[in-house]
């Protein structure tokens, strides 16, 4: 399998402008198969426009991209008899009740047999929590049983992609915990691309992230690289005894490129920026340790909280502009 | 569990995928909930109890011809009540959805732009084609046969409910067609019941009706009484009949093109 079919989703150059304001400035998204991708982002930065380009309910203005190697808006109706969405705020015809409506969305996929709809609306309502009220009314619903349907509606097909706009964010803690499990539990038959604001959940289920800000994507990857610091990663080290040579001979190192100290409670704390971590891990203690009686306390590569990168992206010059 | 596998897929079938689903979804809106009473109730007293009041009561006393004005009141009075009507109720057919998002949602499924046209066309058509015009008819040639002691000649009477079915079709495609065209509601309220308005009243009343209007969708309702009635025209009724419908179908073109190129 070449990389192209393992990627689910896969643009190139995209770009939606909405008159003179550019929503979306030349996107190269690659979205793995079986992944939970999250799409991350302030508001205005894209995440939506994507999402509705992928769904073929906007066009681009330039370049184009493929889910399940299929064009956007040529086979935008192929695409999307393999895909469940939620929009970001679900609406659905208030006057059925949540069965009706799952019944009514399996309508589009299905044709039966009548009893196997049945059971599978059955399957999906429990799912979300909701078989005590599918005879309801929706109009009656609440923000989260809204937000649960609507995962629900998005789902009852066994897509191969869900996209989920902001899933959680019109949910209450107990109900973001019960979306996130529910998303955990779809990660083994789909892939699930979706956007949010809330960085704790993204810490939580996501494998792969990207960052879009001002319609540019300015970080891909998976989460685990992007939490070790990604091809700027950081080294902490914390000494015992009189670290100053130690600190000469590291900062005359080609391959450190800064060194900050963050602590100094008896022993000294370094954060230690390289551009080569290889060379890092097999030299750096070596050169440390190599002229006075030093006591390394601590060396690890520093693991970032998605909000610090997400921040450091956004707020500093990675700006996209 | 029940297995993917099990369930048989829907086959996807090109300008026609998602049409019949979201045809269900419509047509269980009009019959499978109290709508389609409430609005049989409703039109038959607006148009069945006007000719009758006028029939019964004031044509009488102002010593006219119960049978003339009972005709004039049906398609002429009632036509233009059916547009109204037709406009009122499809103008949240495509704009509400718009507004609430339940269009983009709708359009995220397999479901290709055209079907979904065509279910509001087809279902809301129906509807009125039944509720508003054959009922709406049906009662009229009972009572007008009632009048007269025994029954109208059918033909021309078929003629006048063609003519009738056609004017309220119009509306239909005019409203739908305005909904896509614009995002606003008083925009398109405003527009659709002024062609209707304005077209009732800017046709002279009474007997010229001249050729150059029978040209036009406005004269239809104008001259429906007279073809009803076997009185001469100074062209085939089918003519404004025939311009009417084609007018609609344009209609029902430009909406399919410009709902193709819309975003949600």
């Amino acid at each position: 399998m070449n990389q192209s079919n393992e990627m689910v989703i896969q643009t190139d150059g995209l770009s939606k402008a909405f008159g003179p304001v550019h929503a979306l400035k030349s996107l190269n998204l690659r979205v793995p198969q079986h992944s939970i991708f999250g799409f991350l982002g302030p508001n205005g930065a894209g995440k939506t426009t994507t999402m509705k380009l992928l769904l073929g309910l906007i066009r681009p203005t330039s370049g184009g991209g493929t889910v399940f190697g299929q064009d956007i808006v040529r086979d935008s109706i192929a695409i999307r008899s393999r895909i469940g969405y939620l929009p970001q705020q679900p609406r659905f015809g208030d006057e059925m009740s949540a069965r009706e409506m799952l019944h009514f969305t399996a309508g589009f996929f299905f044709r039966g047999p009548k009893a196997g709809i049945e059971e599978r609306v059955d399957e999906t309502l429990a799912l979300v929590g909701l078989a005590d009220k599918a005879d309801r009314p929706i109009k009656g619903f609440s923000g989260g049983e809204r937000q649960r349907l609507g995962i629900a509606q998005a789902q009852v097909n066994y897509p191969d992609l869900l996209i989920l706009d902001e899933p959680t964010a019109a949910l209450d803690p107990m109900g973001r915990r019960d979306v996130l499990e529910v998303m955990e539990r779809l990660r083994a038959h789909t892939t699930i691309f979706y956007s949010t604001h809330i960085l704790d959940d993204v810490q939580r289920v996501s494998d792969t992230v990207a960052i879009l800000n001002h319609g540019e994507l300015v970080a891909q990857g998976p989460i685990e690289d992007l939490l070790a610091g990604g091809d700027k990663p950081v080294y902490t080290l914390s000494l015992k005894g009189d670290a100053r040579l130690a600190l000469a001979r590291i900062e005359a190192l080609p391959w450190v490129s800064g060194v900050r100290e963050v602590a100094h409670n008896g022993f000294v704390t370094w954060e230690i920026s390289v551009t080569d971590d290889q060379a890092a891990e097999a030299q750096l203690l070596g050169h440390v340790l190599a002229g006075e009686a030093l006591t390394v306390v601590e060396f690890s590569r520093k693991k970032f909280e998605l909000e610090e990168i997400f921040m450091s992206i956004v707020e500093g010059g990675t700006d996209g502009r | 569990m029940v297995a993917n596998t099990e369930l048989q897929r829907v086959e996807l079938s090109g300008w026609r995928t998602g049409l019949a689903n979201l045809l269900g979804k419509e047509n269980r809106a009009w019959w499978a909930s109290r709508r389609w009473l409430v609005h049989s109730v409703l039109w038959t007293v607006i148009v069945n109890g006007m000719v009758a009041a006028t029939v019964f009561l004031l044509a009488p006393r102002a010593g006219q011809d119960p049978l003339g004005i009972g005709i004039e009141m049906l398609f002429k009075f009632g036509g233009m009540a059916l547009a109204i009507g037709t406009v009122v109720l499809v103008h949240d057919a495509t704009i509400g959805e718009r507004q609430l998002g339940v269009t983009e949602w709708l359009l995220s499924k397999p479901v290709s732009r055209p079907a979904y046209v065509l279910s509001k066309l087809l279902a809301h058509g129906r509807a009125v084609l039944v509720i508003l015009v054959g009922l709406q008819g049906a009662l009229g040639y009972g009572l007008l046969s009632l009048i007269i002691g025994e029954p109208l000649p059918l033909p021309p009477f078929v003629v006048g409910m063609a003519g009738l079915a056609v004017n309220t079709l119009f509306y239909l495609a005019l409203t739908l067609m305005l909904g896509v065209l614009t995002a606003n509601r008083i925009a398109l309220l405003g527009a659709s019941l002024g062609v209707a308005l304005i077209g009732f009243l800017a046709v002279p009343l009474g007997s010229t009706v001249s050729t150059f209007v029978m040209l036009t969708p406005f004269a239809l309702i104008h001259v429906l009484p007279t073809a009803v009635l076997g009185l001469p025209l100074p062209l085939s009724i089918w003519v404004p009949i025939s311009i009417t419908a084609v007018l609609s179908v344009i209609f029902v073109a430009v909406t399919l093109a410009r709902f193709e190129r819309l975003e949600f």
